[in-house]
């Protein structure tokens, strides 16, 4: 049986999204606002050390340059490397033996017997992003951006734009924003047909994928100490949504994976996704609560709760601590299957994918700010634990299914570093 | 490639928003008579308007978290030594809740003009300030001639041409 | 049990009651001492959030809802 990819997880990665570099305009717009005016030049560096319990691991440095005018305006620059190696889950389901997989090159790996079976990768990424931000008339501010990033099969190039106003002296403002982006995905050995037995192939070729996204947010200050704001999105893709590795276990009557047999997953064609979020940060008598509520649905069943708390406690010599909970629950995509009946009919679309599976997340986080002494610049190292876990003992298990966990918990940990240095 | 339809559907909601809750900044010049104050200054003693009858007033609302007021300082210092020989008095009234941070702010900004402390705001309130910081012009029978918001260098250049005008009547 | 609304009209909905009482001026202009400090914001580690993003995109279903500007000085 073959397996084609020795990279099945780029697939993981290949997503680069406009929400980042949306958010990365609006670290842009703050910036411009908050700092003092003497500064010319702003210096940010943020280092991410992520590593998945056997499985993968990413090392992500962004640096981004900043040049500020007296006027309010600013242009800045930012480049990002991803390094990422460790194994993803190929979508095929645990069975009660050794699994083996031959990838195309003829590398050879064996999941044990109660485990996801996963493949292994490496992959490499950078990132270049380039922006601006112009304020207008002292209540009005445009912000705009363009990101372009490469990795061996996937290549995103796409560009945001945002506009803000503010009404009532400064206590309301109203932002509006769009991006677009059109990506292409050229995975290594090809593309399979979706949905069928991965023998054969999609003409070569790169396969395009665009997002648009327009996203509006009102905030509100309302009162010395308190304000909220309400943000809403919708982002359109289409083009070839599907992952182009993974793949959907053909299950036999007694629940076991048909060992000669697979199925490529499909998707459809498009995604229109809505978010909805709401956010209040709240100043006690030095320390500060943000919490955050955020309602997700789209039209491929997923609709999900995140919950977002941070408490910053500001500590004596002025630095501080910022713990961090998120909690996290989604349903699945009404496509997502843990294997299909091997003689079955082959629906319209299906995917094992577990990010589109029903799966809940919690985060514990701590965040230390730190200034060192004769040094102006400003630091940050951050600790977080992710804890994913999905419902895997679904009514519809078969067989020796029933008695494995087709969807078992995962833990993250990450260390996150930042500076920053205005000069 | 297009636009989602609700995206499209949602400007007009936002056009509409920008007409009708349009924000002012400055005003236009008035001939009303400025606001009484008396208020206690850092030396110790006290500033009152109408001890100031006769000079030209520059009153500058300022607060020690406030960017464009650690800009301004340095501009009001030059503008109190050019024109105090021609009449002109700059009185710079605080507005921090906590006297130690004015403090602060004016150790790393020196000052050379006067500063007075209204940590209510009740002078600030009977002057109507619309932002930080608040700059108005008072002539020498206590009318107000220019007020603005904010502070860059354009807007000085405007104020100092105005001063000028006022000490030379 | 989540109940379907339609979205924009929430959308709208939730709009109208934050932008109403336009008039109301419950924040003077000289007391956002609170407001101005750097940690009022509703973002205030933004390269932070954005590798955040990046993260929780790789290993979820959901995406969106990025905040707006807001809050602050008030400077002019």
């Amino acid at each position: 049986m073959q397996l084609s990819p020795t990279r099945p997880a780029t697939a993981l990665r290949l997503r680069l999204r406009a929400a980042a570099a949306a958010l990365l305009a609006a670290g842009a717009v703050n910036a411009a606002r908050a700092e003092t005016p003497a500064a010319r030049w702003q210096f940010d560096a943020t280092g991410l050390g992520y590593v998945e319990r056997s499985r993968t691991v990413v090392i992500e440095p962004v640096a981004r340059i900043t040049r500020l005018f007296e006027s309010g305006q600013s242009l800045w620059l930012q480049t990002t490397l991803d390094a990422m190696t460790g194994a993803s889950p190929t979508g095929a389901q645990p069975s009660g033996r050794v699994q083996t997989v031959t990838s195309a090159s003829g590398t050879v790996s064996t999941s044990t017997a109660n485990q996801v079976p996963t493949a292994p990768f490496h992959d490499f990424r950078g990132a270049l992003d380039l922006g601006g931000v112009q304020p207008l008339g002292g209540i009005a501010s445009i912000a705009a951006s363009g990101h372009y990033s490469r990795e061996k099969d996937y290549t995103s190039r796409g560009g945001t734009g945002q506009f803000s106003l503010d009404l009532d002296r400064h206590l309301i403002t109203v932002t509006v924003g769009g991006s677009l982006y059109r990506d292409t995905v050229t995975p290594v050995g090809g593309i399979r047909v979706p949905l069928s037995d991965g023998t054969s192939f999609l003409p070569e070729g790169a396969l395009p994928r665009r997002t648009s996204e327009g996203s509006a947010g009102i905030s509100r200050v309302l009162s010395r100490r308190w304000m909220v704001s309400l943000n809403g999105s919708r982002t359109h893709e289409e083009g070839y949504l599907t992952e182009p590795y993974k793949i959907v276990s053909l299950i036999e009557g007694d629940g076991t994976p048909s060992p000669d047999s697979l199925l490529t997953e499909g998707r459809p064609g498009t995604r229109n996704r809505n978010a909805l979020m709401a956010s209040s940060v709240y100043h006690l008598t030095d320390d500060v609560l943000y919490a955050s509520y955020r309602y997700y649905w789209d039209d491929w069943g997923v609709r999900s709760h995140t919950l977002d708390l941070k408490y910053h406690e500001e500590l004596p010599l002025h630095d501080y601590l910022v713990p961090h909970l998120r909690l996290y629950t989604q349903t699945r995509a009404d496509f997502f299957v843990f294997g299909l009946p091997q003689g079955g009919a082959v629906p319209r679309y299906a995917t094992s994918d577990l990010r589109l599976g029903p799966l809940h997340s919690v985060t514990l986080g701590l965040t230390y700010g730190f200034t060192l002494p004769d040094h102006p610049g400003e630091f940050t190292i951050r600790g977080e634990y992710i804890h994913q876990w999905g419902d895997g003992h679904p009514a519809s298990a078969i067989g020796v299914q029933q008695q494995l966990d087709l969807f078992p918990g995962e833990d993250v940990y990450t260390v996150t570093g930042g500076y920053t240095l205005r000069f | 490639m297009s636009l989602p339809r609700s995206w499209r559907r949602l400007s007009p909601l936002f056009l509409g928003i920008v007409l009708a809750c349009c924000a002012r900044t400055g005003a236009a010049a008035d001939a009303r008579p400025a606001p009484a104050f008396s208020l206690k200054t850092r030396s110790g003693g006290v500033v009152a308007s109408d001890s100031l009858r006769g000079k030209v007033v520059l009153v500058d609302f300022w607060a020690s978290w406030c960017a464009p007021c650690q800009r301004s300082f340095p501009w009001m210092g030059e503008i109190a030594q050019r024109y105090a020989p021609r009449g002109l008095v700059v009185v710079a009234i605080n507005l921090d809740r906590d006297r130690d941070l004015a403090d602060d702010f004016l150790a790393h900004h020196p000052a050379t003009f006067a500063i007075a402390y209204d940590p209510g705001g009740k002078v600030a309130d009977a002057f109507h300030v619309k932002g930080m910081p608040s700059t108005f012009l008072i002539d020498r029978d206590g009318k107000l001639l220019h007020d603005h918001i904010g502070f860059d260098t354009r807007k000085a250049g405007q104020l100092e041409a105005l001063i000028q005008e006022a000490c030379a009547r | 049990m989540i109940v379907r609304v339609r979205p924009l009209a929430l959308l709208a909905i939730l709009a109208a009651a934050l932008l109403g009482g336009c008039a109301a001026t419950s924040v003077k202009p000289w007391d956002r001492d609170l407001l101005a400090q750097k940690r009022m914001s509703f973002d205030p580690r933004p390269m932070e959030s954005a590798i955040d993003e990046h993260i929780y995109f790789s290993k979820e279903g959901s995406t969106g809802g990025a905040t707006a500007g807001g809050g602050g000085c008030g400077c002019n």
